[in-house]
């Protein structure tokens, strides 16, 4: 079992942002995560890597909690949450991948270097090592996320919106390369875009403050916008 | 005389040479984190509060004579000190810290000039802690210089890619497991270090100067962090020198003339800023 999630519940003070969500992440298995913005999707992910603690209910990542997994999860954020003007090369951007594994003192090592080159490789951006990755297009820059991601080795994938703010073009390059991942890693992808993972998934988890894990055929776009939830029957919501 | 004949010959001047380099190296290196880090405020509260150091210091060394003390040791007490508060304020109260910083800043101010007032002849003292006076280093003080250059240098050797990590992304620094927290803490000490070497040079308040503006320089000519510190550096140690010339001959106080000459500097550079790469 990769991912385990035990009627948790997560409230900011009285206002609850996720309530007894309950649901299981076979290893391997790349699962979409849609619903409305506020519906509580990029807190589950930070609940998953430990930056958030539940209010109640129990959290395991590879049967441990999520603080002792942080090793285990590779995290690709919204495209540009970035100052685009830090002066920062694409392989010390993938490098930062290597940080738990990297010795603690000085520069990175060979090894860190070889598996930085090596997810570069993967995301197909190898000749844009040394180009500044504030003069990347969105989708290359998305792309070089996803390869730091992929540098630390990951085995759970965590992926927020990877193709928001992109053109068709650089969504079609992200798409390819989470494709190419497949059965490799287990991915987690919250996304607004339905086209995205309706023939790449087999299950959507669709959260509006609970949560439903659905067979992708069944969810359409109103799922994401969280107009369904309201009037499913609580076992469905499970 | 000019400035070069004039530097061969007075040994006042070669040491006021050497403390502006070694100041340089230091306020290149740890101007440009300030810069990324976009921590130009936290810095500038840190280097006028540490005015509060210097100013007890020099009062129970020329008034209750505690002769070890002197103002760079109080100095150096006093931004570690300041670091770590303002740095635990940043941590623990993000929303209000503005204020929470402004105040430790008058504070501090408000300490060391009380203190300097107590002095007998305080006018000399305040003065040249607030506007430097780099005529004024001493070979003891141009030793401990060159300490503080060497713990900031292997500071940065060791932690650079750690430092870097917090400074683009803070989230994935601590995906990866660094106690971000400290690092910070860490950064914001050695911006402390840097501040004490360079109120020599140019005084508490024209600290930024040095600190902040050779750093904005060079992020306009590269794309890597690394290469902006020897940027900057090098800016630094021009600046101190051109600072040094021109102030020696137009005969006027030798830090604001580096601050001023970094100024104009830095309003020229602006045409060769680089537009936002935002997409």
């Amino acid at each position: 079992m990769t991912l385990k999630f035990e009627e948790v519940c997560f409230s900011y003070g009285a206002e609850p942002i996720l309530k007894n969500v309950t649901f299981e992440i076979e290893k391997g298995e790349f699962l979409g995560i849609i619903g409305p913005n506020g519906g509580g999707k990029t807190t589950l992910l930070k609940l998953i890597m430990g930056f958030l603690k539940p209010t109640s209910g129990k959290i395991s990542v590879f049967g441990e909690s999520p603080q002792k997994a942080f090793s285990q999860i590779g995290w690709v954020p919204q495209g540009f949450d970035f100052d685009r003007q830090f002066p920062i090369t694409v392989l010390e951007v993938v490098l930062g991948g290597r940080l738990s594994k990297a010795p603690w003192f000085g520069g990175f090592g060979a090894a860190d270097k070889r598996a930085a080159g090596a997810a570069l490789e993967k995301v197909g951006l190898s000749s844009f090592s040394r180009a500044a990755f504030a003069d990347l297009s969105g989708g290359q820059a998305q792309r070089v996320l996803i390869a730091r991601a992929l540098a630390g080795s990951p085995s759970l994938l965590l992926l927020d919106e990877p193709t928001a703010n992109v053109d068709g073009a650089a969504e079609k390059e992200i798409l390819k390369c989470l494709d190419s991942l497949k059965g490799e890693v287990t991915i987690l992808m919250v996304t607004h875009n339905m086209h995205a993972v309706e023939n790449r998934v087999k299950r959507i988890l669709s959260v509006q403050t609970r949560a439903i894990i659905l067979p992708a055929g069944k969810v359409c776009e109103h799922f994401a916008l969280g107009l369904y939830h309201d009037f499913l029957p609580e076992e469905e919501k499970r | 005389m000019n400035f070069l004949d004039a530097l061969m010959h007075s040994p006042i001047l070669q040491m006021a040479l050497l403390a502006g380099i070694g100041a340089s190296i230091t306020s290149g290196v740890i101007g440009s984190y300030v810069i990324v880090k976009r921590i130009v405020s936290i810095s500038g509260s840190i280097s006028h509060s540490v005015l509060s150091g210097m100013g007890i210091a020099a009062y129970l060394k020329y008034v209750h004579g505690v002769a070890w003390l002197s103002p760079l040791i109080g100095a150096l007490i006093a931004s570690i000190i300041s670091a770590l508060a303002i740095g635990w304020v940043h941590l623990r109260f993000k929303e209000r810290e503005d204020a929470i910083i402004s105040m430790i800043w008058s504070l501090g101010m408000a300490i060391g000039v009380i203190s300097i007032s107590l002095i007998p002849g305080f006018n000399v003292e305040l003065t040249h802690f607030l506007l430097g006076n780099i005529l004024w280093v001493s070979p003891s003080d141009l030793i401990l210089l060159y300490i503080l250059d060497a713990v900031i240098l292997i500071a940065t050797f060791l932690f650079h890619k750690r430092f870097l990590a917090i400074c683009f992304d803070e989230k994935q620094a601590r995906l990866q497991g660094l106690p971000v927290d400290f690092l910070y803490l860490l950064l914001l000490v050695l911006v402390g270090i840097s501040v004490v070497v360079l109120i020599y040079i140019v005084g508490v308040i024209l600290v930024l100067s040095m600190l902040a503006l050779p750093a904005s320089i060079a992020s306009a000519f590269t794309r890597k962090l690394s290469m902006m510190m020897i940027i900057a550096v090098v800016l630094n140690i021009l600046f101190s020198i051109g600072g040094l010339a021109l102030s020696y001959r137009l005969d006027w106080p030798t830090g604001a003339t580096i601050a001023l000459f970094a100024g104009v500097i830095y309003l020229l550079s602006l045409r060769f800023k680089r537009p936002s790469m935002v997409r």
